[in-house]
């Protein structure tokens, strides 16, 4: 093998050395045969003949021995890529022209999955993340489990079993992501945070760059040893690079904790959302509000990862955990639990990837429609041009060249093509996506904009390109190269060059690259328009409450370690105080404010009925329904006098009131609540899209807030004036009573605009890819009709001559041109019907079949239609006849 | 058609030519001239079969060629086993022999 390569190699440097030594060896060869044919008394010359007769011709021979070579292969391809070097270098317009779509194409494709790679491919951040593989569960069968996190996580208990049974781990950590924490002093801050098994640091291979990170008798004991470690990003930005910040406390969340080490820069977890902090697990309670996790074993609440021992395969780690998991599901009758294993990643979650690889497969087939439109673009380019060198494909098909050698020799040429224009997309892409993620992650709602994402291309992004460049340049140039290659000789070479070319099946595969465009363009186009229109219901939309001048407050008390009755006394305080700001008219409080993103919901049942009904619910005072402007349309609303936790009232809103109790007066009737507690409805509140936007029919009901609630709240009022006076009292206001309370200052407003957010997002990057799409497509309808023009110029004259005018020049041109495009916008319109129910998600209160918008992005794309096939057929109104017939 | 060659069993011409070149190195109108006469003529070798074997040979360094005057002094292309070859000649002739013992077992049963 390896002499077969180096003798390759040498005949390929050394080409004129080999072939002289076989031309020689063949010539002695030639000399030997004849020589015995002369001795036996033929002439020289017959004797020649005799032995090439016997023999085979020997230029044939030679060319046999060296085709058989695979340097020979090679050294075609070489000869056909500078060949195809000298086609494109001779059509500077054309080469351009191609380039730039597929740099388009590609490029927009290169980036989206560099983002993708980031998000979900990318191995952790970490020393030899190979060896770290990530474990979650999913269960089925009957079960009753909590869930703080996700559901895929393990409890605390379930954790030590599968640390100390496993056989297949070098180490397994275990951790809760996201904690939630105020870091007091100074300016108060909220941070996100980690609480971590104590072997965290040591499996992760991950050393602190000052003081220690955590040891196993930091995790000793439940609440006893209060240590943290401090992300690089949080040492030098709150704390100014403190050199002697190890061994100070800082408070989180109320408890002081001990400074023990600050990471390596770049560390930043294990998630996506980098983590400003680590604690020890057993120091859970304190940073949780008070909720003991580490006690209860069913409850979801931590992820997992192990690291492998060297030389333990997948499936061995998989076994060996499936056991431990069916031993726990023993002391669980009817619950089997599957496990998820797999390489670590961002992402890898099972309750994370159901969310996000479906988003991610829409967006993927949105970017690789644009890349199709810029493909049959550049074939329909490569087919034009392929007539115009008609003669040039002809000839050479008639001196012998085979049939597949013409089709490698175009394709050489499209992929050569696809490789420039891959290479300038992907570059662009790879220089700009990084900035672009930045700036949409930093337009994503408050909790998400901290998301990190390294788009920095590697191997896996490459061949990504590559691939993608190769499978460009053979779609769009595999159908030309056949087409063009298939030729009748005869009369191809007769043709003169004029109006030779493709006959009625060319025009018939060049109308359906057009058409097949204009169906992926309304696709994009529909598809935006139905976010767009979306958007703009989202911005107009009455949700059926007051949404101007109301802001909330929110105060979480319980994390900062209140109990009832003082939580009580703060909040009373605290409403006193605001109701005495100027221009501040009423004050309420809830549970949920409006639109917060904040909900709770529980299954109820009718007394005497079986079915239960999932219903929404919130704890209000009794000002609240004035605050917002919801009207009581029947009963009345809550007194002070109810403002109880065992207060058995509530009210409904109309719906429910419809769907529980249909054509009975709901006043008096009781409902039971999931845990047995019975309430009596005292009023009836009109429908409003209190909890999530475009959501207006669901059942909702209201419950009497009590002293319990004030642990948690929003304090809800009504201004008139400048919000940021307004807010500035409030947060003295707050600071008044107690300096360390963070609170959280927003309107109604700004809530509502988090639920515009994603469809904004979503809808710029529609809007422009459509936009995109639009563009390629009108590039190609004009070049699909100026090239038929420019081929039809004799007909035009000859029908001009006999008396047609411009009008009907123009008529005939056009019609000729919009066939494939309506036929196109019509695929794309049935196509696009079928699709949108995928996005009905995003469309807050739009059909799925919007009729503005299947109306008007048809239209809109017409209009780019035509004016791109008017631009030639005005040229071929003014052919002049005798111009053209003396043309050629 | 009695005087028209036969075409060679497939594969078979590879182990022809190593067997031509176990008796003595020769060079490539050698090789065709004692195929056909150790074969009574029964296979007659195409120039371009015999030398893309040769080249074949050559790159799976089965033969050596190396040019030296032939003895009417003309320079010829010399080609002789290698002691890989040998071994290959040696294997193919054992299964060669193996095979068509069977197949004759086959054909001569009735």
């Amino acid at each position: 093998m390896l002499r077969n390569i180096a003798s390759g190699l040498r005949s390929l440097f050394r080409k004129e050395h080999v072939d002289r030594e076989l031309n020689e060896e063949l010539r002695t060869y030639l000399e030997m045969a004849s020589a015995e044919k002369i001795k036996q008394g033929m002439s020289r010359k017959d004797a020649v003949r005799a032995v090439r007769l016997e023999r085979g011709s020997l230029e044939v021979t030679k060319e046999v021995v060296r085709s058989a070579a695979w340097e020979s292969f090679v050294e075609t391809c070489w000869r056909d890529l500078q060949f195809a070097a000298r086609m494109l270098r001779k059509n500077p317009g054309f080469t351009t022209a191609a380039v730039l779509a597929i740099a388009l194409g590609v490029g927009i494709n290169v980036g989206i999955f560099s983002v993708l790679n980031g998000a979900m491919l990318r191995l952790l951040p970490i020393p030899r993340a190979k060896q770290i593989v990530s474990v979650d569960q999913t269960f089925h069968g009957r079960f009753q489990r909590d869930t703080h996190g996700e559901t895929s996580m393990f409890s605390y208990a379930e954790y030590l079993d599968y640390r100390d049974h496993n056989q297949v781990f070098s180490g397994l950590l275990a951790y809760e992501p996201f904690i939630e924490a105020t870091l007091a002093g100074g300016k108060l801050q909220r941070l996100l945070g980690t609480a971590s098994t104590c072997n965290y640091f040591e499996v992760l291979d991950e050393h602190p760059a000052q003081g220690r990170g955590f040891v196993g008798s930091d995790c000793a004991a439940p609440g006893e040893n209060a240590v943290v470690v401090i992300g690089d990003a949080l040492w030098k930005g709150t704390f100014g690079g403190d050199p002697a910040l190890v061994g100070k406390r800082i408070l989180l969340n109320r408890a002081a904790f001990t400074v023990i080490g600050i990471t390596r820069p770049g560390f930043t977890g294990t998630e996506p959302f980098p983590s400003a902090f680590w604690a020890p697990i057993t120091m859970q309670k304190a940073l949780d509000s008070g909720r003991d996790y580490l006690a209860s074993d069913n409850v979801s609440w931590l992820a997992m990862l192990g690291r492998v021992r060297p030389g333990v395969t997948m499936q061995q780690v998989r076994a060996d955990l499936a056991v431990i998991a069916g031993r726990i599901d023993q002391s669980h009758p009817g619950r089997t639990t599957s496990l998820g294993i797999a390489r670590a990643r961002f992402f890898s979650r099972a309750d994370e990837r159901e969310v996000l690889v479906p988003v991610a497969s829409v967006i993927f087939a949105a970017f690789g429609l644009v890349l199709l439109i810029a493909c049959a673009n550049v074939a329909n380019l490569l087919l034009a041009r392929a007539s115009v060198r008609h003669r040039e494909i002809a000839l050479r098909l008639s001196i012998g060249a085979s049939r597949g050698r013409l089709v490698r020799q175009l394709l050489t040429e499209s992929l050569l093509l696809s490789l420039f224009g891959g290479a300038l997309g992907s570059v662009l892409a790879l220089c700009s996506f990084a900035s672009i993620t930045r700036f949409v992650v930093s337009r994503l709602p408050h909790e998400f904009s901290t998301l990190t994402v390294n788009v920095a291309p590697d191997f896996r992004v490459l061949a990504y390109a590559l691939a993608l460049t190769v499978f460009t340049g053979i779609v769009f140039g595999l159908v030309p190269a056949l087409k063009s290659s298939r030729l009748d000789l005869n009369t191809a070479l007769k043709e003169d060059s004029a109006h030779s070319g493709e006959g009625k099946k060319g025009g018939l595969v060049r109308s359906t690259l057009v058409g097949a465009q204009i169906a992926v363009c309304m696709i994009l186009l529909l598809a935006s328009g139905l976010l767009l229109r979306g958007l703009y219901y989202a911005q107009t939309v009455d949700p059926g409450f007051e949404v101007k001048d109301i802001a909330g407050a929110f105060l979480n008390l319980r994390a900062q370690g209140y109990d009832e009755s003082r939580a009580t006394a703060f909040v009373q305080g605290l409403r006193e105080r605001i109701a005495a700001l100027p221009g501040v008219f009423e004050v309420a409080q809830a549970e949920c404010a409006p639109l917060s993103h904040d909900w709770s919901a529980d299954e109820f049942t009718v007394p005497g009925r079986t079915d239960k009904t999932g219903i929404e619910y919130n704890h209000v005072s009794p000002e609240y329904f004035s605050v917002v402007g919801i009207p009581i349309v029947r009963g009345r609303g809550f007194t002070q006098a109810e403002a109880r936790n065992d207060a058995t009232v509530i009210i409904v809103t109309e719906s429910t009131a419809q769907r529980l109790w249909p054509g009975q007066d709901p006043l008096g009737k009781t409902l039971r609540a999931g845990n047995g507690y019975e309430a009596t409805v005292i009023g009836v509140a009109r429908d409003a899209q209190v909890s999530h936007l475009g959501q207006l029919n669901d059942p909702y009901l209201y419950y009497s807030a009590g002293p319990r609630d004030n642990l948690r709240t929003y304090v809800l009022l009504r201004f008139a004036g400048g919000y940021p006076t307004i807010a500035k009292g409030i947060r003295q206001a707050v600071h008044a009573l107690d300096a360390d309370v963070p609170v959280d200052i927003n309107t109604v407003d700004d809530y509502l605009e988090v639920w515009r957010i994603p469809s904004r997002i979503v809808a710029a990057l529609s809007t422009g890819l459509s936009g995109l799409a639009l563009l390629l497509g009108s590039i190609g309808i004009y070049g699909m009709v100026s090239y038929g023009v420019s081929r039809c110029v004799r007909e035009i004259g000859i029908r001009m001559a006999l008396g047609a005018d411009g009008a009907d020049v123009m008529n005939l041109v056009l019609r000729q041109a919009m066939r494939p495009v309506l036929i196109g916008a019509l695929v794309g319109m049935i196509a696009c019907a079928v699709v949108s129910q995928v996005l009905s998600s995003m469309l807050f209160g739009v059909s799925a079949h919007d009729a503005i918008a299947f109306i008007s992005a048809p239209l809109i794309l017409l209009v780019v239609a035509l004016g791109g096939s008017y631009i030639p057929a005005r040229r071929a109104m003014r052919v002049d006849p005798m111009v053209a017939l003396r043309y050629e | 058609m009695p005087d028209k060659p036969s075409d060679l069993v497939q594969g078979t011409l590879d182990m022809l030519i190593l067997k031509t070149l176990a008796l003595e190195p020769t060079h490539g109108y050698g090789i065709s001239v004692r195929i056909e006469q150790m074969s009574k003529g029964v296979f007659r070798l195409n120039a371009g079969s015999l030398f893309l074997a040769i080249q074949r040979l050559q790159r799976d360094g089965l033969i050596q060629g190396e040019w030296k005057p032939t003895e009417n002094n003309r320079q010829a292309k010399y080609y002789a086993l290698t002691a890989k070859g040998r071994k290959r000649l040696d294997n193919e002739t054992r299964e060669w022999g193996r095979q068509a013992a069977a197949i004759g077992r086959i054909l001569e049963a009735s």
